[in-house]
């Protein structure tokens, strides 16, 4: 009773995928230090993205990789690199360069068990507020979360547009087990509909009078020119005019701040992504992200298989906080179920101040993946 | 047309810095500005931007302007055409904050040109001393003198084979010259100029311009060109050994499909030692359902150590796509060590076993009292510690009989072959 399947279903890892979904989206550049469980995206790119004429470098640390990559995308070039929280809590300060310097770059984020070095070969879902709230001022850092080896290929994709479009540092946050966990992926058909990552908003060929942080729309990133190109490029980590001069907070000053934030705010709703199964009549919404949606998804389906009604949404942005989406799953529940791998609920906490009166349960785990029982018990632990 | 502003600068009276940039201004008086980034770091050397009129400047993070750099200077060499000068102005407190961004740009040999503005303290802070505070000087921090010794970065980075390396002093007249060759090797360049800093270095110390050559004799440094020397650029070897545009990889013939009789999930745990190819067995099981059309996951676990310890797969084959990769109650356990079934203690796997479970484990391997009768096999006698692993999941798949063995032997093959 064999089943049909499409001629080009590969079994293949989400790291595995995440590097092919930059190669995709046009990533000509990267650079990375070898970290369980990211090391996978660092050795596939050093194998194929000198194939497809990019450059890939062997950085001697964190700090240099994501240096690398901003000094790359500074000169035109989609870059990315790979880490784990270890690595990542070294990168903190070029991505707050990345947000100031408004420079587009990818870095996947396979998280580990922390704190500290913590677990190299261990998931969790720890570093999800670390990941977003890494930025002094709080300014919001686009954070995507696949739970599937397929949704690693997209939401990598996905990272790329909009760090380009919103010349902002964008994080893919999975973990170990959604990185090193191998899969059957159809993997032609997740190429073939792929399509072409747009180029940054270039300079126009006639402004010779270039203010590189100055904006032409409102909600839109400035400009962009490389370094080497025939206008003067300026950018600087310090607080700056829309000249790029660096100078004590003026009105000006405070503009191009706020303008940051603005930016991300003005395409927050598009930003939004999810994989919603919601039920009508349900009290019950279980909303999770990452490697343990697929335990809460799991959970949900075998509850409506015995009758009863649940709602599952399952986040593949999480940062900025869909807030549309979040409101439509909300409406008709009376109670929320959150899940997700770390000890005390990050992200619940984050959803605490939106669910507007309605009981909220934290499912956590740590150590090992939430098992979909739980999450029952969860759901079925009140009528 | 000069790369500097007019006007006053912000730097103190007799300051070193200004100097050398007037130096710079006259080593790129033959480049198009549009051809040179300059990427200054933190303090007063990073004031430098402001002075710049022409050049693409990029004012960065402390110490991780070099880092910056080679990303600049790298992309360009290999992707980009090749025209970029990219020069870094960093101090002497940056310059240990990044020694290691240094040292790297000095193997890998971008074209980038860096001048350390070396005044000996942390001038834009209040005079504190730094690693390249000199024996005897007095800072803000060493008021009774520096007692440790300066750290002598020349020599670092002719150990790190920086192809071009020199030391000099502000005073120097062929400072122009000097830089313009170093600007113009096309690898990685570093000249450190010895300054002074009039804010705090010659208040607290009998220090002059004229003195700056003493000084570096009683630290033992040489000054004068260091090394310079042609040594293949990084974007020259990765054309050689690594670049090129092959396109991407043709795609994998797909070989032929195989039936299968599985019409619910099998959840599989096999579980054995790092180094006895437990991981692959379990991958080409997972292939095996691939090849019959079926869906597969495969979560791996084992320990940090590489060679050494347990290692576990479990793996799910199943007729619909798989949701949770997890293993809540094991179909089958395949136990082929006891570092694997220690695992399976210490994970609680064993006590999920149900009556249901199969279980096969190899004759050797000891196992606590389990909720279902074990099937004992010689795994490790006839098929050896390395292929112990593969012949537990024939064994499983023969004696299952829902999956074709055909299946399990050509994806055995297929990554015999790949790995060829």
């Amino acid at each position: 009773m064999g089943v049909a399947t499409a001629p080009d279903v590969d079994l293949v890892s989400g790291n595995r995928l995440t590097a092919l979904g930059a190669l995709s989206a046009g990533c000509r550049f990267f650079a990375g230090y070898p970290i369980t469980p990211a090391s996978e995206i660092y050795r596939t790119m050093m194998e194929e993205l000198p194939r497809r004429g990019g450059l890939a470098l062997s950085a001697p640390d964190e700090i240099s990789a994501l240096a690398a990559c901003v000094g790359a995308s500074l000169a035109g070039y989609p870059a990315m690199t790979a880490t784990s929280g270890p690595g990542f809590c070294l990168m903190i300060e070029t991505v707050q360069y990345a947000v100031m310097t408004e420079t587009p770059v990818v870095i996947a984020l396979v998280q580990r068990l922390g704190p500290s070095t913590g677990g190299a070969t261990q998931g969790a879902q720890g570093d999800v507020l670390l990941a977003e709230f890494c930025t002094s001022g709080g300014y919001t850092i686009p954070v995507f979360a696949p739970s599937t080896a397929a949704e690693c290929y997209e939401l990598t994709r996905s990272a790329f547009e909009w760090s380009e479009r919103l010349r902002s540092p964008v994080v893919l946050l999975s973990d170990k087990e959604v990185g090193m966990t191998l899969e059957t992926v159809d993997t032609a058909a997740l190429a073939a509909g792929a399509r072409p990552v747009p180029a940054r908003r270039a300079l126009p060929a006639e402004n010779d009078a270039f203010a590189p942080y100055a904006r032409t729309c409102p909600g839109e990133p400035p400009d962009f020119a490389a370094v080497g190109a025939a206008v003067r490029v300026v950018a600087t980590g310090s607080a700056h005019d829309a000249q790029g001069r660096l100078r004590k907070p003026s009105p000006e000053v405070v503009d191009v701040l706020a303008a940051l934030q603005a930016k991300i705010d003005a395409h927050a709703e598009a930003l939004g992504s999810a994989h919603a199964e919601l039920e009508e009549g349900a009290d019950t919404l279980v909303v999770s992200y990452g490697i343990s949606a697929r335990a809460a998804l799991e959970a949900c389906r075998r509850i409506r298989a015995r009758g009863r009604r649940v709602s599952f949404l399952g986040l593949r942005t999480l940062f900025p906080v869909p807030e549309a989406i979040l409101s439509d799953a909300l409406c008709g529940c009376s109670r929320v179920i959150v899940v997700e791998e770390n000890l005390t609920g990050l992200y619940a906490g984050v959803l605490e101040s939106r669910l507007d009166g309605r009981t909220l349960v934290r499912v956590n785990g740590l150590g090992a993946m939430i098992a979909p029982a739980r999450i029952e018990a969860a759901v079925e632990g009140q009528s | 047309m000069s790369y500097l502003r007019e006007g006053p600068g912000p730097y103190c009276k007799g300051c070193g810095h200004p100097l050398v940039l007037r130096a710079l201004d006259q080593a790129l008086s033959s480049l198009e500005p549009a051809d040179v980034a300059v990427v200054t770091d933190i303090g007063c050397v990073g004031l430098a931007d402001s002075q710049l009129a022409t050049p693409h400047t990029i004012h960065t993070t402390h110490g991780r302007s070099t880092a910056f750099a080679i990303g600049i200077a790298l992309a360009d060499s290999v992707l980009g055409g090749g025209r970029l000068k990219t020069i870094v102005l960093i101090g002497d407190g940056g310059s240990m904050i990044g020694l290691n961004h240094l040292v790297n740009g000095a193997l890998l040999n971008p074209d980038v040109t860096v001048i350390v503005h070396d005044n000996f303290l942390f001038g834009m802070t209040g005079g504190q001393n730094s690693a390249f505070t000199p024996v005897g000087f007095v800072t803000s921090t060493t008021r009774a003198g520096s007692f440790v010794p300066p750290l002598d970065l020349a020599r670092v980075l002719l150990a790190a084979r920086a192809p071009f390396v020199a030391r000099t002093v502000t005073g120097d007249r062929s400072l122009p010259e000097l830089l313009e060759r170093a600007v113009a090797h096309p690898g990685f360049a570093v000249v450190e100029v010895l300054e002074l800093c009039t804010a705090y270095a010659t208040r607290w110390n009998p220090l002059t311009g004229a003195k700056l050559r003493e000084l570096a004799g009683e630290a033992g440094y040489e000054l004068g060109v260091l090394r310079d020397e042609p040594r293949p650029t990084f974007a020259s070897g990765y054309r050689e050994r690594v670049g090129g545009s092959e396109g991407e990889r043709p795609p994998t013939p797909r070989p032929a499909r195989f039936a299968h009789r599985l019409d619910s999930p099998v959840r599989l745990v096999l579980a054995g030692t790092a180094g006895e190819r437990v991981q692959s067995a379990a991958t080409a099981l997972a292939r095996a359902a691939l090849l019959c059309g079926l869906h597969a996951t495969q979560k791996n676990d084992n320990p940090v150590t590489q060679g050494t310890g347990f290692s576990v797969s479990e793996v799910i084959l199943a007729p619909e796509p798989i949701v949770y990769t997890g293993i809540e109650r094991p179909d089958v356990v395949l136990a082929v060590s006891d570092d694997g079934v220690r695992e399976l203690a210490t994970s609680g796997m064993l006590d999920r076993i149900g009556a249901g479970t199969v279980v096969l484990a190899d004759a050797e391997v000891s196992l606590p009292s389990l909720a279902a009768e074990p099937r004992r096999l010689p795994l490790r006698e006839t098929a050896g510690p390395k292929g112990a692993a593969l012949a537990a999941v024939e064994a499983w798949i023969e004696q299952d009989g829902r999956l074709p063995l055909e299946a399990f032997h050509a994806a055995v093959e297929a990554r015999r072959a790949e790995a060829a």
